[in-house]
């Protein structure tokens, strides 16, 4: 998206601006523990706001909505239950029918069982697809081309899959490094790079011959 | 000394909430020095265990909530130091430590000290 | 009553030491305990030690995460923190593209401009131009990375040190390392005077 203006920063910005803020901070966080969701889940349901939403709540307008439509996919809160409270405090809770179970293990990183795929200085080409579910991978680096400028140690749950449920399937993960010219075109800066956390399901190895300037300076 | 300064270190002061006091970059913001005498005398009262914290915690997040709402209506802006001295002047009230009507004859006797009255001194 | 607010906050001290409830010296020491209290501030005393101390600073960029944790910090969002160097040529800064990814435990929660659409988008499309307007005016020959924090690894800046900071303490030079410094939006400040 383009038009966005100048980063507007507000001088001894408290951490919560409203109360409310720091009450939805707490119980996303509680939802979490609980196993409302995890936490790539409640990415994905973040993203999955729509667009104008998005763009127009705030950050923690994200957070609140997301966490509503949560409680409610998870049949945690009844389909108006939240609008008869808003017209009437004292209307009553509708009774859970289910709880959610808290997490096994908390984090994401696993260990790892075998060899990371690629090495530090190979060239790479990011996977070109666009799956409707939650990825990490951004639409700008889709197809482009990189080297991998750092191989994290360890293995990390695949957000892919764990945010829908799917199980853990834990990958290695990659500082991939990209030019600003591979990803924006000739004109963009030239002394520009952008350095992407990647899971090694989302690369491809590249040709070496094909490579173009990503190697430099690599790390 | 040495009691004093762990029961204060154990002062659960929020890091995020209604009741949690301003930062800049992690570090405690004060717009002026009364903010932070306040603040120090709070917790000093609450190390000699003139008062559980959550008791003034309470009074701090409704006094929020009060000063939030009436700034959300046209009224004065919110400070947070604000919502804190009526918390803390409510609840020394409340235990019989300090009125309110001793604390308003003592703010006028020192409103009405001349100019000056503390340079050079 | 309209209250004037220091008048009012003396008054309430001096009741309460004429009680024998409080000593004004007991309130200085707190207020500088809590001065030094943690937040954000942990990563400025990293820094501090990276700065001072040559083998922390490449224990501190071996392994963050390790070095970081002996200091006492760590947590969530906090599993793996790598930490990147400024050099006179070469300049680090971090974005979480598609969310928020931020060190907690180093630079406690997130400033609301780095959660933002505006900072998100433009500064892995044009970051030269973003960091100028944020008035980190960096020659078009120094490189820039921008580290895209799109999974669990966390990212920390280690800022140059400023000039005429020799000899100085790590509490001292801690006070000169901003967050911004160390998102990399800005430099660390220079000594006043």
């Amino acid at each position: 998206m383009e038009g966005f203006g100048p980063v507007e920063r507000e001088a001894a910005e408290p951490v919560f601006h409203a109360p409310w803020e720091g009450r939805v901070f707490g119980l996303a966080n509680l939802a979490l523990a609980l196993g409302v969701a995890n936490l790539d889940g409640f990415r994905h349901a973040i993203e999955r706001l729509p667009p104008l939403t998005y763009l127009s709540v705030g950050y923690y307008g994200r957070w609140l909505r997301a966490l509503e439509l949560l409680l409610r996919e998870r049949g945690l809160l009844a389909p108006g239950e939240l609008e008869a409270r808003l017209r009437d405090p004292r209307a009553p809770a509708a009774p859970l029918a289910s709880r959610p179970l808290p997490p096994a293990e908390l984090g994401a990183k696993r260990p790892r069982l075998r060899e990371p795929r690629f090495a530090a200085g190979e060239a790479v080409r990011a996977a070109n697809r666009h799956p409707h579910g939650h990825t990490r991978l951004p639409r700008y680096a889709r197809g482009r081309r990189g080297t991998i400028a750092l191989v994290h140690p360890e293995a990390w749950l695949l957000p892919d899959a764990h945010a829908h449920g799917d199980g853990e399937h834990p990958e290695p993960v990659y500082a991939v490094r990209f030019a600003a010219r591979e990803l924006w075109g000739e004109d963009a800066d030239p002394a520009a790079w952008v350095h992407l956390d990647c899971f090694e399901s989302y690369l491809e190895p590249l040709d070496a011959s094909r490579a173009t300037g990503g190697s430099h300076g690599a790390r | 000394m040495a009691s004093q300064g762990a029961r204060t270190a154990a002062a659960p002061l929020d890091l995020a909430g209604p009741a949690a006091p301003p930062r800049r970059n992690g570090e405690l913001v004060f717009e002026a020095p009364w903010e932070g005498r306040l603040f120090g005398l709070t917790l000093t009262l609450h190390g000699q265990g003139h008062f559980e914290w959550e008791e003034f915690r309470e009074r701090l997040i409704r006094a929020v909530a009060r000063r939030e709402r009436a700034a959300a209506a046209g009224g004065a802006p919110f400070r947070y130091y604000e919502a804190w001295r009526a918390a803390l002047e409510d609840l020394l009230a409340a235990k019989g430590l300090c009125g309110t009507a001793e604390l308003d004859t003592r703010e006028r006797q020192l409103a009405a000290r001349p100019p000056g009255h503390d340079h050079g001194s | 009553m309209e209250h004037a607010d220091d008048l009012r906050t003396e008054a309430l001290e001096s009741l309460l030491v004429e009680k024998g409830l409080v000593a004004s010296e007991a309130v200085d020491a707190i207020l500088r305990h809590y001065e030094q209290e943690v937040g954000p501030l942990n990563g400025a005393r990293v820094v501090a030690r990276a700065w001072s101390d040559a083998a922390y600073r490449r224990r501190l960029l071996a392994d963050g995460t390790a070095a970081i944790a002996e200091l006492g910090y760590g947590g969530p969002q906090g599993e793996h923190i790598v930490v990147v160097e400024n050099a006179p040529r070469l300049h680090n800064v971090v974005v979480c593209t598609l969310c928020s990814c931020y060190p907690w435990p180093v630079l406690g929660l997130p400033p609301a401009w780095y959660k933002d659409p505006a900072y998100r988008s433009r500064i892995v499309r044009e970051p030269r131009q973003v960091l100028a307007e944020m008035g980190l005016a960096l020659p078009g020959d120094v490189e820039i990375r921008v580290w895209d924090s799109s999974a669990e690894i966390r990212y920390l800046v280690l800022p140059e040190r400023p000039a005429g900071t020799e000899g100085w303490s790590e509490e001292r030079l801690a006070g000169l390392v901003s967050r911004d410094a160390m998102i990399g939006v800005a430099r660390a400040a220079a000594p006043r005077g």
